[in-house]
């Protein structure tokens, strides 16, 4: 044994001096990536700028970096960024919640009765193609012009996503997992808990990454259908006023609330699933 | 009064007498219905695994044994016969009965010590008490120290020792193995292949092994039962004896009568003229 030492140390001397140059490879990739992505979005706006400032029509039209920045920091100074953001945010989270939830549940428990989900499935491929902007009358006709018509159009926005993804995930089980937990004595409930649920969790993240950008879009549409504050009724009212500068800030802000969110969900997914970290 | 006892006992009791073989199938037929005929899988199988004993079935490629499996495991049940457990034949799946696959099932989301734990779970044990029996286990297999890795971080003689930890932490008397070391690399797989056979026959279980390699079956085998094609049927019925110490792989491999049992099992798989 003590022979082979020297000889394994080189080895392992020449795989780390491998493993360094794979990471310092790896390093420079993203360094390029980060340059390149860098560059493209100030050439865009370079070019914006340039093409807007050659006539003030054009400006008026499409706005121009300049102005969008200018309305961003007026959005800043009155603290209207943080005020339509939270409102918008808050209806966002809540719908995000309670339609994932619900659908999830749905989705998961029809796992449980092959008779039941073959029975409902065209009705939840007729529930999904319904472009929930189509609802959004009755909506506010059901559940007021607050806070709740808000969740209730991101909640629909969410749910049969919600619902397709986890089920997806519960039917995706792999049958000789289920065996071993029945030769094991498992009974439904338990094969359930301790296998379906969490064999699910993969797909059902995926459903969450998917789902924060439709309850935004729910949210803001219902914003559209009769608000008083949130990013939603701030980009409504702008383009009414034909203020187009202002109506690209809003978006601005609305994009970074989506990305915020979602960095969320991921930051939880990692959480929550840490065996996909390892190996 | 000791008979009048005796009777009493075998007739409320649900299990046999201790000196009925573990695994009894006798005359165990089963066909698939598919959409335009019925298939027959199985014929017509009879077999008896005896306590401490290790018997292999071995049969040209789909010819039912994973079906047989199965049936055993009480998964899907037969369309005649009956398979006796202790005895007794039973609905649903036996009680302590180990069932390992050549996939090794792990789940991902848990650690290699609390897949190992499964089964004292859905049995209610304590956790201080399952986790202590799994830790002692996953040792036992020489996986001291990777208690707490994720699946995804073991190579695949590593997980199939979990499996095998995971199986054998239930305590069952017998196991049905199917095809465990097949998706091995051929040292892994004799390693694996003698702590398995000498895990079983130290504690006096039994095991029962489908495979389609003649050598693995030679090798570990009390008994070798040669399949049909299907409907399958026992075709032949071989007592392996190779004159040497059962648990050592390599030196059961190089015994001269392990060719010999080679070369007749595979002229009776009949493999040239399929």
């Amino acid at each position: 044994m003590m022979h082979e030492t020297p000889q394994k140390m080189t080895g392992e001397d020449r795989l780390a001096a491998e493993l360094r140059k794979t990471r310092a490879r790896t390093l420079r990739m993203a360094a390029a990536v980060t340059a390149a992505q860098l560059l493209l979005l100030v050439a865009g706006l370079a070019l914006w700028q340039w093409a807007t400032s050659a006539s003030s029509q054009a400006a008026f039209m499409f706005g121009s970096p300049s102005a969008i920045g200018g309305h961003l920091a007026q959005m800043f100074r009155d603290g209207s960024v943080w005020r339509d953001s939270y409102v918008t945010g808050i209806e966002t989270v809540l719908g995000f919640v309670v339609g994932n939830v619900i659908g999830t549940a749905l989705g998961l428990a029809l796992w449980y009765s092959r008779f039941i989900s073959r029975v409902m499935q065209p009705f939840i491929i007729a529930i999904g193609s319904i472009p929930i902007i189509a609802l959004a009358p009755i909506v506010i006709i059901w559940f007021g012009t607050g806070l709740a018509s808000k969740i209730a159009m991101s909640t629909l926005s969410v749910v049969v996503v919600a619902l397709v993804t986890s089920y997806k995930g519960a039917t995706g089980v792999d049958d000789d997992q289920i065996n071993l937990m029945r030769t094991l004595g498992a009974s439904k409930f338990q094969i359930f808990r301790k296998l379906v649920v969490p064999a699910s969790l993969t797909d059902i993240f995926a459903g969450l990454k998917l789902t924060v950008g439709f309850a935004l879009i729910g949210a803001i549409v219902g914003e559209f259908m009769s608000s008083s504050e949130g990013l939603g009724h701030a980009i409504f009212k702008a383009g009414s006023l034909y203020i187009i500068p202002k109506v690209f800030a809003e978006l601005v802000a609305t994009i970074a609330l989506a990305l915020i969110l979602t960095f969320i969900v991921g930051r939880v997914e990692r959480l929550l699933t840490p065996w996909r970290r390892a190996g | 009064m000791e008979a009048v006892h005796a009777s009493l006992h075998s007739g409320t009791a649900p299990q046999s007498p201790l000196s009925a073989a573990p695994l009894e199938v006798l005359g165990v037929s089963k066909s698939y219905v598919g959409s335009q005929a019925v298939v027959p899988v199985i014929g017509d199988i009879s077999l008896t695994l005896n306590r401490g004993e290790i018997v292999s079935v071995v049969g040209p490629s789909g010819c039912g044994k994973t079906t047989l499996l199965n049936v055993l495991c009480g998964l899907i049940p037969p369309d005649t016969g009956t398979v006796r457990w202790h005895g007794a034949a039973i609905s649903g799946q036996p009680a302590n009965v180990g069932y390992m696959l050549q996939k090794d099932l792990l789940f991902q989301w848990r650690t290699a010590l609390s897949n190992v734990m499964l089964g004292l779970e859905i049995r209610r044990v304590s956790a201080v008490q399952a986790e202590d029996r799994a830790r002692a286990m996953l040792d036992q297999l020489g996986l001291h120290g990777f208690a707490d890795a994720y699946p995804s971080t073991l190579s695949g003689g590593m997980r199939q020792r979990v499996a095998l930890a995971r199986t054998l932490v239930n305590d069952p008397e017998v196991l049905l193995l199917d095809e465990p070391f097949a998706a091995l690399d051929f040292q892994t797989k004799l390693v694996i292949e003698s702590d398995t056979v000498n895990l079983v026959r130290d504690s006096g279980r039994s095991a029962l092994l489908i495979t389609h390699d003649i050598e693995e079956a030679v090798s570990v085998s009390d008994r070798v039962i040669v399949l049909s094609k299907r409907p399958t049927r026992v075709k032949k019925t071989y007592a392996i004896d190779l004159g040497v110490e059962r648990a050592d792989m390599i030196a059961a491999r190089e015994s001269p009568r392990f060719v010999d049992y080679v070369r007749q099992i595979w002229a009776d798989l009949d493999v040239a003229r399929q």
